[in-house]
């Protein structure tokens, strides 16, 4: 499981590659909440490198977006694989959480 | 003199760690019973499949007599016995007697002992500890209903921690005269924390008594218990939830579910699996989030499965992950259909399973309607 982060104007966008399962989220959960909530920007968060999203995974971003939004900020997700996609959608995450097809359109979304 | 003081207490605190005798153990971190630690003395200790082994692993990929450990000369070694599959130290085949370091791993089949040196007041506590977490436990099943196996709705379940405590919850029973409600939950994270959290949660479903909710409405209790347990005053928990209130006379069931995947209605004849659920986000992550609820007819003959995602979410042997559209399709087809259901698909998940033991609570409720 690997993280980075960078800024896109006055968004802050970081990029998950990796299984985001229990084991991966144990390795970058910290840095993950570290890398987004302080900074209490809009973030977007790439997905397209997620292989596979687990519950907890699931946990770890609910958990951040509602750090954040509690600082002011909104998080959107992009670029989720077909597999990530039907996990977000099986529990309804875009309920709390947007969902954009890519990079663009999620800064749209949190900018907007 | 003041500093002449504080040597003598150091040094006597040194002494009083090194007089404590320590004993070798082996400690399961994965497998079957993981948690449990066995002492190792100077007599022979063997480990297999079956009694008269000392150290008994329920593992079928653990021969009968598999290997054996000693401690020889202050040195936990360890031989294996000719298994079929192997003793591996730090993944490295055992072929002779071999010294295991303070912290080695031995694989042995799908179990992993690490070796511990421990003092004897570790252990009592160790042992303390893993009988706390048993009356726990045993606390949390009492909570479950028991399987109903006779009148127009009839149930089985079965409830497997991935930890000694899960963060899995279900219920079921009547709701007045003419109504019957039924849920699954499932507690963000394992453990004791998680534990709480859903034991809190099942005792108010048990008294049907969520404060001001109608508890026929499934909207209005996920949206109640929305307001009381945000994730902010729970240790940063949420939870997943899946509830249905059936009505006898009218064969309607409203459902709805908070960031649960679907509950499954299978008709009879099991030509098909029909997802049962509504979109909301789960309980306790967003003070804002607004609950709906769907209903449906259940056939007569029908049944009802609701399972948490542990059941699920698994790595193939073939190391190929699962998920629910893998395992959707295990519901339908002939099935075990008066009792053993659960049993059936708990055997399947875990045969195709990669890990010893599963990683999440597995947790399946079956209902059957007349």
């Amino acid at each position: 499981m690997d993280i980075q982060h960078s800024d896109v104007g006055d968004v802050r966008k970081v990029v998950l590659a990796g299984r985001l399962d229990t084991a991966g989220v144990d390795l970058i959960e910290t840095r993950f909440g570290a890398s987004i909530v302080p900074a209490g920007k809009n973030t977007v968060v790439d997905l397209s490198q997620v292989t596979f999203l687990a519950s907890m995974g699931i946990r770890m971003l609910i958990a951040t977006n509602r750090s954040l939004s509690r600082k002011g900020g909104k998080i959107a997700l992009y670029g989720a694989s077909p597999a990530v996609r039907e996990v977000i959608d099986t529990v309804a995450l875009t309920e709390l959480i947007p969902l954009a097809d890519n990079e663009v359109e999620a800064i749209g979304i949190v900018a907007g | 003199m003041d500093g002449g003081e504080t040597q003598i207490v150091t040094f006597a605190r040194h002494t009083d760690v090194a007089l404590e005798s320590r004993a070798h153990c082996l400690e399961l971190i994965e497998g079957s019973d993981f948690g449990r630690i066995f002492v190792v003395g100077s007599a022979p200790v063997t480990l297999g499949r079956t009694s008269p082994a000392d150290i008994v692993l329920n593992d079928s990929e653990v021969s009968r007599a598999h290997c054996k450990v000693v401690v020889l000369n202050d040195l936990l070694v360890v031989t294996d016995l000719g298994s079929t599959n192997g003793t591996f130290l730090d993944g490295v085949q055992v072929t002779e007697p071999t010294p295991v370091p303070v912290g080695g791993v031995l694989r042995i089949g799908r179990q992993l002992l690490k070796h511990e040196w421990r003092t004897e007041r570790e252990i009592l506590q160790h042992h303390e500890f893993e009988r706390e977490l048993r009356k726990a436990n045993a606390y949390a099943l009492a909570l479950l209903p028991p399987p109903v196996t006779e009148g127009p709705i009839r149930s089985e379940w079965l409830f497997e921690p991935c930890s000694k405590l899960g963060g899995d919850a279900f219920g079921y029973g009547p709701l007045g005269d003419s109504q019957f409600m039924f849920y699954m939950m499932d507690v963000s994270g394992h453990g004791a924390g998680a534990a709480m959290h859903s034991v809190t949660v099942m005792n108010l479903l048990r008294q049907r008594a969520v404060p001001g909710a109608d508890m026929t409405r499934p909207e209005e209790v996920l949206r109640t218990l929305n307001t009381m347990f945000p994730m902010e005053d729970h240790a940063g928990m949420y939870f997943t939830m899946w509830y249905g209130v059936y009505d006898k006379a009218s064969r309607e069931l409203r459902f709805a579910s908070a960031g649960h995947h679907p509950a499954y209605l299978i008709p009879p004849g099991r030509p098909e699996a029909i997802a049962l659920r509504t979109r909301n986000g789960p309980v306790g992550a967003d003070p804002e989030t607004t609950y709906r609820a769907d209903r449906v007819l259940v056939p007569p003959e029908s049944s009802i499965y609701l399972f948490s995602d542990g059941v699920f979410e698994i790595v193939t042997k073939e190391g190929l992950q699962w998920g629910l559209g893998d395992f959707v399709p295990r519901l339908t087809g002939p099935g075990a259909l008066v009792t053993g259901e659960c049993q059936r698909l708990y055997k399947e998940v875990r045969g195709l399973s990669q890990a010893s033991s599963l990683e999440d609570d597995f947790s399946l409720l079956v209902l059957n309607f007349d």
